[in-house]
């Protein structure tokens, strides 16, 4: 049961913050809150990916030893780490970067309209000023 | 709404946990991820790319039309950010509004 425990509890960590980060993108009303919400949410899908590369026991980062352009000793997959799930996240890390920047620069324009960034007030404030003409 | 919105977040993590109990065990070596494609990038990729580094070699040499791919999108959101922000610091053209 322990044994269990232990070589399952870090897709759980995982999954609480991913919980964590889809309650704060659909129930929180402040804007920023969501995208914290989102960036959360995009950090356990990172840890979730990078945590299946790891293998257990004597083993090196994915960094051939070289010396003057030979391999100090044969290669063995089992000596390293598994090198694909940490270039998959760089691209995410990239992707995710882009969003956010774009998304914090559309708030910036939201709150310069509204001069508020919670969701409901925007919505008022649209709907009132849908009636007025302005 | 909170308590839907909480029903169904907690919903979903029960389903996660749900597909953890089919997933290897946290390093283990054995696991698919491990065994299927990876051994071959790590015997063959310094030999084939010549860079030590296997992260750069895949990211750099395998996957590189990917790595453009990324660049676009990075300048995509530099654009953007650029257009969204032109005028926003510094002179504040309320009046136009």
């Amino acid at each position: 049961m322990l044994e269990f425990v232990i070589s399952k509890y870090n897709f759980w960590v995982y999954v609480i913050l991913m919980m964590i980060g889809l309650y704060a993108m659909l129930a929180k009303r402040n804007l920023v809150k969501k995208l914290i919400g989102m960036n959360i949410f995009q950090t356990a899908i990172i840890l979730f990916y990078v945590s299946i590369g790891v293998k257990k026991g004597p083993v090196q980062v994915p960094i051939i030893l070289t010396e003057h352009g030979h391999v100090v000793q044969a290669i063995r997959a089992t000596d390293y780490l598994n090198p694909l799930p940490h270039v998959l996240m760089l691209t995410a890390i990239v992707v995710s970067i882009a969003t956010t920047g774009v998304a914090l620069a559309v708030l910036i324009l939201i709150y310069r309209r509204y001069q508020t960034l919670n969701e409901d007030e925007i919505l008022a404030l649209r709907q009132q000023r849908r009636e007025t003409g302005a | 709404m909170k308590t839907i919105i909480l029903i169904f977040v907690v919903l979903m993590g029960l389903f996660l946990l749900y597909g953890t109990m089919d997933m290897p065990g946290w390093g283990d070596p054995n696991s698919p991820a491990s065994t299927w494609v990876s051994p071959r990038y790590i015997e063959q990729a310094l030999e084939k790319t010549e860079t030590p580094n296997l992260v750069t070699a895949v990211l750099g040499d395998y996957r590189g039309y990917d790595t453009m791919g990324e660049t676009t999108v990075i300048f995509t959101a530099a654009i953007a950010c650029a257009l969204l922000l032109r005028g926003a610091t510094g002179n504040r053209r309320k009046e136009d509004e």
